[in-house]
């Protein structure tokens, strides 16, 4: 820790400190007293380093962790130990050189995680088994009397509790990377690299074809075709291997462990290690996404839904991989056989109607957005210049695309109800399939819009503290709706219903 | 669509109405809101100039805009008053709100957080406050609205009272 701040520091100090000696240097070449500013940078940020190190600090209470930190604003953030759910330890590189890591704690209070920086190693791992240990005693949902519990590095274990084997429940297997290129995950960074291409194609001199001579114009449209054909493949390729690296980097040596008291254990990666441990009692559920590409190859992608473990309530377990793969572990994980596999009931042909309904007005409303200045407006701009066909032609083409998007929407939608989990799957291009452990959801919206209304449909959500706090099951039919509800918390709708 | 062995289910609507004088503060507030949006269309109005197409359309739609809200304050307050209910029953609440849409929630005391009792300068006017019950998720808090003050106040005692009896973390 005393080593690691002064180094990010510099780390950030570098550019522009990199930046002011070159520019010196080009000013005067003989004067070396560019070498004193060097000098006071890094000793500025040891200076800095070291302060920030000797203020910041963190302890244990019998309810709390706290953690001090900040120099002219001070800062104390805590979090009680009953409510720790999850406990993440990460390890960037500059850690591990240094035998570091960083813990973070989850409540499942605030969306805020605690971030302990810069204990060793060991030390985190004792935290961890400590804070989910003592969770559990403090809490008072654990079985029996409270078992004695000592602070870490006092070299107590009685807080382990009876030792039983770990169940791993998956393991990195090098043939899933043949997966890595159909996610999409990796296409935001393809785009970014476009764009960066697409600012050279300015540069080009298309403008100038008009001007050219026949001849010159043959030559220069194959040499068009040919950087069209260059682009497209420097993009495929680009994306196959960015995809792969991070692949790699972010699933190197992936395992899922059922750890002996039942809590979740996740470590992977390559360069920045994660291992992130999850209570199991807040592990509320999964979701299973396939988006469109990943479904054509039979692939998936799996993350735990869970109580407290940071903004958005998400763990990816799983990388893209086989489904098959993805359902069994998904089923290890719910402790339920079934959720995942199970056929869905449907939403019925009001449900359809209304999905139709509601994406033809895109349609409508973008044609009419053109159809203005076509018929109208014959000054404005381009738009008003447009061909009598254009809108008409638009109306069909983006007619015949939602049409498609509407029916893939409305087949995917449905819900089902097993002994434990509540199931809900949606979407379009990227079909997500999420369960919901039943003792989880700790209320009911039906919400009714005004169209639904009409058709006696509505969008059932149950809100829950877990993942995204609620699952919504829409354009469900109402009667529908109310007996799923009904079913799945018995005893919540009583006497509210005729 | 009927699940086998399943009676079609229903849910009845919550027992109680908020306070009559809700209608009164939901017109009120309308008109607070509208009196402002008038004001900016007639001065705009005022100084278009005659006899231009795009002038003649502006005014048009100046003219479906202030119906819409007299809609709001005439019709809406009495249409919301009628649908607004609410209802606290073997520790659970119930509500339903909307006016043309609905939004029915309900959610067990036993997993509540907060009970919250909120009266802005125009309820208090009326006599009037607004009871929001929040769960550990962000999309469940429950807003009974508008009801008479001395009933908020036996209603969130009552919440409470049922809420700390709980043990555990409501999560």
């Amino acid at each position: 820790m005393l080593l690691l701040t002064p180094v990010r520091t510099l780390g950030s100090f570098a550019v522009p400190l990199v930046l002011a000696v070159l520019g010196v240097r080009r000013g005067r070449d003989e004067d070396p007293w560019w070498l004193l500013v060097v000098v006071a940078g890094a000793a500025l940020a040891v200076v800095f380093g070291v302060v920030s190190w000797a203020v910041t600090r963190y302890r244990f209470t019998d309810e709390q962790v706290q953690l001090r930190s900040g120099v002219l604003s001070r800062r104390v953030t805590t979090a009680p130990l009953d409510r720790v759910r999850s406990v993440d330890i990460e390890a960037p590189p500059l850690h591990r050189v240094l035998g570091l890591a960083k813990v973070k704690v989850g409540t499942g209070v605030d969306a805020t995680r605690l971030e302990l920086d810069g204990v060793s190693a060991a030390q985190a791992t004792d935290l961890r088994t400590y804070l989910l240990a003592r969770s559990r005693v403090a809490g008072g949902d654990g079985e029996g009397a409270p078992a004695p519990v000592d602070a870490p590095g006092r070299g107590g274990t009685s807080y382990l509790g009876p030792a039983q084997p770990e169940t791993e429940l998956a393991r990195i297997d090098w043939g899933w990377l043949r997966y890595a290129p159909f996610s999409l995950s990796s296409l935001v960074v393809v785009a970014g690299v476009f764009g960066v291409l697409a600012q050279f194609g300015d540069e080009l001199p298309i403008d100038q074809i008009d001007v050219a001579q026949d001849a010159w114009r043959w030559v220069v449209a194959q040499a068009l075709l040919a950087l069209v054909g260059a682009v497209v493949l420097v993009v495929v390729v680009g994306w196959v291997v960015v995809s792969t690296v991070t692949y790699v980097l972010t699933w190197w040596n992936l395992r899922v462990v059922r750890e002996g008291r039942g809590n979740l254990r996740i470590t992977r990666g390559l360069l920045t290690t994660h291992s992130q441990t999850v209570e199991r009692a807040k592990v509320r559920g999964a979701l299973m996404g396939e988006p469109f590409l990943l479904r054509l190859v039979r692939g998936a992608e799996l993350s735990a839904i869970a109580t407290g473990v940071g903004t958005g309530g998400r763990t990816r377990v799983l990388p893209p991989a086989p489904r098959s793969v993805v359902v069994q572990v998904g089923h290890e994980l719910l402790e339920e056989h079934g959720p995942l596999t199970m056929a869905m009931v449907g939403h019925g042909p009001r449900a359809r109607r209304r999905i139709h309904v509601r994406h033809q007005w895109g349609t409508l409303l973008v044609t009419g957005a053109l159809a203005v200045p076509t018929y109208l407006l014959q000054d404005l701009w381009v738009l008003g210049r447009l061909p009598d066909w254009g809108p008409p032609g638009l109306l069909v083409v983006l007619g015949l695309v939602n049409a498609l998007v509407a029916e893939s929407a409305w087949r995917n939608l449905g819900h089902g109800l097993t002994d434990r989990h509540l199931v809900v799957q949606t979407g379009t291009f990227m079909r997500t399939r999420e369960v919901l452990e039943r003792a989880g959801i700790i209320g009911w919206r039906i919400e009714q819009g005004f169209f639904q209304r009409r058709l006696g449909l509505a969008d059932l959500m149950a809100t829950t503290a877990a993942g995204s706090e609620v699952l919504t099951a829409p354009d469900i039919p109402l009667d529908l709706a109310v007996q799923l509800a009904g079913r799945a918390t018995p005893g919540m709708l009583d006497d509210f219903l005729v | 669509m009927e699940v086998e062995g399943m009676p079609p289910a229903r849910l009845r609507e919550p027992a109680h109405r908020v306070s009559p004088r809700a209608v009164r503060y939901w017109t009120v507030n309308a008109l607070l809101g509208n009196v402002l949006a008038w004001a900016v269309m007639f001065v705009i109005a005022w100084f278009l100039p005659e006899g231009r197409w795009w002038s003649t359309t502006l005014v048009w739609l100046f003219v479906v805009a202030m119906l819409a809200n007299v809609v709001e304050v005439v019709v809406e307050p009495v249409v919301r008053y009628r649908r607004t209910r609410w209802e606290v029953r073997d520790g659970r609440v119930f509500v339903q709100t909307g006016w043309l849409s609905r939004d029915q929630r309900i959610a067990p005391l036993s997993r509540v957080q907060t009970v919250d009792t909120h009266r802005g300068a125009v309820m208090r006017l009326y006599r009037l406050a607004n009871i929001t019950v929040t769960t550990a998720s962000a999309a469940g808090p429950i807003t009974i609205p508008c009801l008479d003050t001395d009933l908020a106040e036996a209603v969130t005692a009552e919440l409470a009272r049922i809420t700390g009896q709980t043990r555990g973390d409501a999560t």
